[in-house]
């Protein structure tokens, strides 16, 4: 790997704008992601994380700025969704008609094979399709699901479609994963199991790095929970509409912009944190983040080394 | 207490009471009816229903055996009407659903359509279609045509866009996500919709037999009305009611076998 390549980056948002009308939402927003990390993307809400997940994804394209993914090796314009992105939602992360092992090997099918090779190839078909099974039941194995292949997400629990719906984003090795919230909707217990499988491909891209090999993968997840953000990311990446843009000439709030950027603690996969450790993180995070009252300067906080 | 379970014995028991209570109820209405007027054919007691079958069963003057030739005749246009709607239908509802344009193009026939009461607008058919065979499936498949293109093109808007937007991330095309993504959610939405749709379609038919029809149910139906052998209409009602039970049940049976997580979803 080349130092400061631009290989090196998966994802680059250039002075990212976005407005609703008169409701302005993004301003000036810069960040950079190297392959391999794992950010944490945490801001109060209404504060536009979802509208930026958006952006990266290609659904919605900001108003002013430019969004670069890698795909195939060169960053280009995230003007539309691509396989070089995967996406973990919080609702409707699956297709209810498949089972889990289809869900998870539809991507391979739908990128690798074409509907006329599907429909006038059959033994083709055939001999691709049991291949692509036979790749999908790694990875449902890989995220602990080895034994509900064949159940359809109404029969499995949250936590279980939220495993599948990642195996599925895994599965096209993309350049950079996005998790919208994705363990928003299940108990305690569920959530810190799925941390922990995080972790596990977090693990996976350190092993890989002491090889000197490229990471395999890159992770944006959007969280409310700071908690979860400090555990799972290795990178804290706070995004509000509270920071001083007086002091910046303008005359009403612009949007929010990044306001916090530091690199978070790491944990093994095995590792039960001390969340009470925790707690000056989490202080910094609210007071520079979350609090309306605090407008510090946005250059304040952000990690100039890392990018 | 409302929808609390009950045993299967005591469903079984239920359901057999109300068909003996539906067949006492008949027979003493028209054991009363034949205490008045021996002679009476408008409720024909169970020996008179016995002649009756053996009227459309066995071959006539022309040698012709009524319930064969009328099934025959009502079955192939009631066959070919609803083929033609589920092919258009589905087609149209698709298309209205997944391109914009033609949304805008297309709604407002349709909705219009879907408002004519197919049963009033028969003149219109005979006029444009004559009275054959073309003429019954155009009225059949223009009468559940809106339905079903409304029903498939609200199912696709029922689509959350999570999904589609995910199927490109897994490297779809349009036409793949129209066809794996949009086609497999929307089917079993749409076999319940062409479920409902055998009812109304049975009525267009039954109508426009009974007004020009020189074969089939409702042309039967109404002769012998007219000649007052309800011993022959009573059980071509029953036909009827059996033929679209049997219709439906196969529908079913067909979701059930195509689209599994359907059921599951739903129970």
């Amino acid at each position: 790997m080349k130092e400061d390549g631009h290989q090196d980056f998966s994802l680059q948002c250039q002075k990212v704008s976005h407005w609703f009308g008169e409701t302005k939402v993004l301003f000036d927003l810069n960040l950079k992601v190297k392959s391999g990390q794992f950010v944490s993307l945490i801001g109060p809400s209404g504060c536009g994380k979802s509208t930026l997940l958006r952006a990266i994804l290609g659904t919605h394209i900001p108003n002013e700025g430019q969004i670069l993914t890698m795909q195939n090796g060169e960053l280009i314009s995230a003007d539309r969704p691509g396989r070089d992105r995967g996406i973990v939602y919080q609702k409707y992360s699956l297709y209810p008609f498949l089972t889990a092992l289809d869900n998870v090997a539809l991507g391979l099918k739908l990128d690798q094979t074409s509907a006329l090779f599907r429909l006038f190839n059959w033994s083709g078909w055939a001999k691709k399709r049991k291949n692509f099974r036979d790749r999908a039941a790694v990875f449902l194995e890989k995220v602990g699901l080895g034994h509900a292949m064949h159940m359809y997400p109404s029969q499995m629990s949250g936590g279980m479609q939220q495993r599948v719906a990642i195996a599925q984003a895994l599965i096209m090795e993309p350049e950079i994963i996005l998790l919208d919230e994705p363990f928003g909707a299940l108990d305690e217990a569920t959530r810190e199991e799925l941390q922990e499988m995080l972790l596990l491909l977090y693990q996976e891209n350190q092993d890989a790095i002491s090889k000197s090999q490229k990471p395999p993968y890159t992770l944006i997840i959007v969280t409310h929970e700071l908690n979860e953000a400090i555990r799972v990311g290795d990178r804290l990446v706070g995004l509000s509409q509270y920071w001083n843009w007086e002091e910046a000439g303008h005359d009403s709030p612009p949007g929010a912009t990044v306001v916090y950027d530091k690199p978070s603690p790491i944990f093994k996969p095995n590792e039960r944190p001390d969340y009470e450790s925790f707690e000056n993180i989490r202080r910094e995070i609210r007071s520079y983040v979350y609090n309306p009252d605090i407008l510090q300067s946005r250059n304040e906080y952000l990690m100039t080394k890392l990018v | 207490m409302i929808s609390r379970r009950i045993s299967r014995a005591r469903q079984i028991v239920l359901s057999t009471l109300s068909v003996l209570l539906l067949v006492l109820g008949y027979t003493w209405i028209s054991h009363r009816q034949h205490q008045v007027n021996p002679e009476d054919t408008t409720i024909p007691n169970w020996s008179q229903l016995a002649e009756g079958a053996v009227k459309f069963t066995q071959p006539d003057r022309k040698g012709q055996r009524w319930l064969v030739e009328d099934s025959l005749a009502t079955a192939k246009r009631l066959a070919a009407g609803i083929s033609l709607g589920i092919v258009f239908g589905f087609m149209i509802g698709m298309s209205m659903g997944c391109i914009t344009s033609l949304e805008a193009f297309l709604q407002p026939p349709i909705s219009l359509l879907a408002k004519v009461p197919q049963t009033a607008a028969l003149a219109v058919y005979f006029v444009f279609f004559g009275t054959g065979m073309e003429m019954y499936v155009a009225m059949i498949s223009f009468g559940i045509i809106p339905t079903l293109a409304v029903t498939v093109y609200l199912a696709i808007k029922d689509i959350p866009s999570e999904m589609l937007d995910k199927a490109y991330t897994l490297g779809a095309s349009h036409f793949e996500i129209a066809f794996e993504v949009v086609f497999k959610q929307v089917l079993p939405k749409f076999i319940d919709a062409v479920r409902l749709c055998i009812g109304p379609a049975i009525v267009f038919l039954i109508a426009a037999e009974m007004v020009v029809g020189d074969v089939g149910f409702g042309y039967r139906i109404r002769l012998q009305f007219k000649l007052t052998n309800m011993n022959v209409v009573y059980p071509y009602l029953v036909f009827l009611a059996c033929f679209g039970f049997l219709l439906d049940y196969m529908l079913r049976f067909l979701q059930a076998k195509i689209c599994p997580w359907y059921q599951n979803n739903s129970k």
